[in-house]
């Protein structure tokens, strides 16, 4: 009986949880909205390139976290699934940014390219005459 | 963390959404364990390819045989994209509202959400497809000619495959939900679904600025 009780009251409360989320939901949704329609102005702004750039990444940034916070219910499961969704971020990202430093526009030969020769082939050539 | 994430009863069952889910050692159901991990390197697929993209546009600036390739503001449509992203921004709020309503065993209101859900994963598809055609047909940009066209359509066009699985994923579960064995048990599968489509929406929210609205800034002021 007193089990019964109890199970009720968890249900309770869990309808309750799911009925407050709805209002998280539709507020992320909104706000979320809103943030696109600031990208799209942010574009338009006549400030310093870095400027823009800065706030569109930090825009994103908000609605990538929103997304994984609320609607994937991070918030609301246990810690190591974040963990383990942080994982790959944390791998990506950084990889990402030191591909963007390590290649550079000087590694191109613009010439040979017009010409349609691989912008590396003098190397490759050097490495077969040299084996 | 909420409690009943942490909470296991006494019978060795996580007590869930009205359907008590079967206890781990992690207390986290296996198959979410095993989506957030496909998901974590899903993440490391997609960095590849927009990591990709981007050093392609840093490395070969204006390198294309048509003039499209010079300046890829002539080649999208910023309307457009910004209503692709807000279209799947919706849909990521009607999945979650279609999660909810199942773990609430609402399956009526489970059934309106992931139709939205479809329909808008549809809508954007559209808009893709349009996009797609128009850039291929009318102004010259492929796969071949062009190593702008090689890195943006292998990055769009697998994210928009991620959305057809997604699309085709809910068709089915939405269809099986009029079977009547579709019940609250179910909760954890519709999670896993909403999952993998709340993934591909943050996919498109990474892509959007970095291969959209990259090209359009300082251009348009």
């Amino acid at each position: 009986m007193a089990h019964a009780a109890h199970a009720s009251h968890d249900h309770a409360d869990h309808l309750a949880d799911e009925n407050n989320k709805f209002y998280t939901f539709v507020n992320l949704a909104l706000f979320m909205a809103v943030v696109t329609g600031l990208e799209l102005v942010a574009v338009y702004l006549p400030f310093h390139l870095a400027l823009i750039w800065t706030i569109i990444v930090f825009l994103s940034v908000i609605k990538f976290a929103g997304v994984c916070t609320w609607f994937m219910h991070l918030i609301y499961d246990k810690a190591l699934l974040t963990v383990l969704f942080l994982s790959g971020i944390i791998i990506a990202i950084p990889t990402s940014i030191a591909l963007l430093y390590l290649f550079e526009n000087s590694d191109v030969d613009a010439k040979k390219i017009k010409h349609g020769v691989a912008a590396h082939a003098p190397a490759a050539e050097t490495h077969q005459s040299h084996p | 963390m909420s409690a009943h994430a942490d909470a296991t009863s006494t019978d060795g069952l996580l007590p869930g959404s009205g359907a008590d889910l079967k206890a781990t050692t992690t207390g986290i159901e296996n198959k979410k364990m095993l989506m957030w991990a496909f998901l974590a390197s899903d993440c490391m697929f997609f960095g590849t390819l927009i990591s990709t993209h981007l050093i392609y546009r840093k490395i070969y600036p204006g390198v294309g045989d048509t003039e499209i390739g010079r300046d890829p503001t002539k080649l999208f449509s910023l309307e457009l994209t910004t209503f692709s992203t807000f279209v799947l921004l919706m849909s990521s709020f009607l999945m979650a509202l279609g999660v909810s309503a199942m773990h609430k065993g609402d399956l009526k209101s489970f059934r309106r959400n992931v139709l939205g859900v479809i329909i808008f994963g549809l809508i954007f598809l559209g808009c893709q497809t349009f996009e797609f055609y128009e850039f291929f047909n009318i102004k010259g940009l492929s796969l071949q000619n062009n190593i702008f066209g090689s890195t943006f359509f292998v990055l769009t066009g697998t994210h928009g495959t991620h959305v057809a699985i997604g699309v085709f994923w809910l068709v089915c579960m939405w269809l099986y939900s009029f079977t009547g064995r579709f019940t609250q048990d179910h909760a954890m599968d519709v999670e896993v679904a909403g999952l993998y489509w709340h993934f591909v929406d943050i996919v498109w929210l990474v892509i959007f600025p970095a291969v959209y609205l990259v090209e359009f800034i300082g251009k348009l002021n």
